[in-house]
């Protein structure tokens, strides 16, 4: 298919500029496909929320962001992710830079076996950072909220922090390279409520700044967090597809199609 | 596995089990007691005008006391609503239902005070010569009690259609209101001694009349329950 610019806005989900236009994507492991034709648009500065059964293929899309599949020898994809108009599966892009610009938080706090700072302070470095490293350090964990509850035991292990802390540690370390996008894949599911909460504000205040894709099961979670809501399940053919997607408010008060009601009603699973 | 509402074998995938036995059963009961609710106030309406038109000063009094078993009827309904939003989370339709439940009982225990007025006024009007009572008064407690059960059974049957019908079907009690108001003024101009016995009448259809418009809420409930949207439709 040719790549062309979309002619309309999906409807309800304000103008701001389009980070990714995907574009009948469809991602395969071997032979079998994990997604099927998904089209949809992510806008700037919006949380937008991937919502859908086991195995719908959530975290796949997820990864197709920011070409993590490319890690996977098997898979492969067909159809376009445009990011900021360009097509992050054509040759020429390097898939360093893109997760550079399109950084990722995981399901699991993952911190380096480093201390604070130099978890923080890994991403610059291999990037060549020649500025004030300090400064980056201090405003990428302030801006991942946990500059006060750090910055007396910098030196101290990242591992050593409550999980809590690590995914934020996580977070600050994903800032630090400047992206664009922050993926978060499954961001809470290790942590307290507690946690959870904290980590849902932190996401409210980093959209300012960043756009966000998260991957939840956590329906409330998506509920409360999210600007927009994509809902994904799969057909006999156990292939993702994009059900409906709109904003949150509209999913989770009227969904258009009877299989997002049913999902998120719980009425079946 | 089908929902009863017409979609068999739609597919996600895998997994179709009924997820929610425990919520969709609280659900269905506080559906079940909005109904009782309804019930309620419809016999509170067919005996404050029976006591009116009768001029039955017992009757009334029961009107009058039984009131608080509305009262405590949807105030049991709203806790049992508050404590599902609070303690299950409901989303899209779920929680739509559960508003609409919500302001329907409130419309019902609304409609039941009118009821009360009405026997309050039917315990006056005994108490003023024997004249008779106008005729729109009947007229309008049937069509008011008409109303109401089509009120209940769309929401019963959840349907727009049904509950669109009802609130077309309230400019006739409006307009019967309209003729009780001028027979009233014709009266009080003809027969000033009878002022009083024309203002009683004329509050109680005016009670009738407000019932009506009770009953168009809920009809708007049910259209909000099915399609999200809240509509005026008793403009």
């Amino acid at each position: 298919m040719t790549i062309e610019a979309r002619e309309a806005p999906l409807p309800g989900l304000g103008d701001a500029e389009i980070v990714f236009d995907v574009q009948a994507f469809s991602a395969y492991y071997g032979a079998f496909r994990a997604l099927k034709e998904i089209t949809f648009q992510i806008r700037e500065h919006q949380i937008t929320a991937i919502i859908g059964p086991s195995g719908c293929g959530k975290s796949t899309l997820l990864r197709g962001f920011n070409r993590m599949n490319d890690l996977v020898q098997s898979a492969h994809s067909e159809g376009h992710i445009l990011y900021h108009g360009v097509d992050l599966y054509a040759p020429q892009v390097d898939p360093v830079e893109v997760r550079r610009r399109i950084g990722m938080v995981f399901q699991k706090p993952n911190p380096f076996p480093k201390s604070i700072y130099d978890n923080v302070a890994f991403g610059p470095r291999v990037a060549g950072y020649k500025g004030d490293m300090d400064e980056r350090v201090e405003q990428s964990l302030r801006r991942a909220a946990i500059w006060d509850e750090v910055k007396d035991k910098l030196t101290t292990p990242g591992t050593a922090l409550s999980g809590g802390q690590q995914q934020r540690l996580c977070i600050a370390r994903a800032i630090a390279v400047e992206p664009d996008v922050i993926l978060m894949d499954e961001p809470c599911s290790a942590l307290d409520p507690v946690a959870t909460l904290r980590i849902e504000e932190l996401m409210h205040e980093l959209k300012q700044n960043y756009t966000i894709v998260i991957v939840t099961h956590n329906m409330q979670q998506a509920a409360r967090a999210s600007d927009v809501t994509a809902f994904l399940t799969m057909g006999d053919d156990r292939a993702g597809y994009l059900v409906e997607m709109d904003t949150t408010d509209k999913i989770f008060t009227r969904p258009e199609h009877r299989l997002t009601e049913d999902y998120i009603t719980g009425r079946f699973g | 596995m089908d929902r009863g509402s017409g979609q068999a074998g739609v597919s996600l995938g895998h997994g179709h089990e009924r997820l929610r036995p425990t919520f969709e059963q609280a659900l269905a009961n506080v559906k079940d007691n909005v109904l009782r609710l309804g019930a309620l106030v419809e016999r509170a309406v067919e005996r404050a005008a029976r006591a009116l038109v009768e001029r039955d000063v017992e009757l009334a009094d029961q009107v009058r006391w039984e009131d608080a078993d509305v009262n405590e009827l949807q105030r049991s309904i709203n806790q049992e609503i508050t404590s599902l939003i609070a303690r299950q989370g409901p989303v899209a339709r779920d929680v739509r239902e559960l508003l609409a439940l919500y302001h329907a009982a409130a419309e019902l225990e609304r409609m039941g005070d009118y009821a009360t007025s009405i026997a309050k006024l039917a315990q006056q009007l005994a108490a003023e010569p024997e004249e008779p009572i106008f005729r729109q008064i009947p007229e309008m407690e049937r069509l008011c009690r008409s109303q109401l059960r089509a009120a209940m059974r769309a929401l019963v049957d959840v349907s727009e259609q049904q509950a669109r019908d009802v609130c077309a079907g309230d400019d006739e009690l409006d307009a019967l209101y309209k003729s009780v108001y001028e027979a009233s003024i014709a009266l009080m101009e003809k027969s000033p001694d009878r002022a009083r016995q024309a203002t009683h009448m004329l509050f109680a259809a005016h009670h009738l009349e407000r019932l009506g418009d009770r009953v168009t809420n809920i009809g708007e409930d049910v259209v909000f329950l099915v399609t999200g949207q809240i509509e005026d439709l008793n403009p």
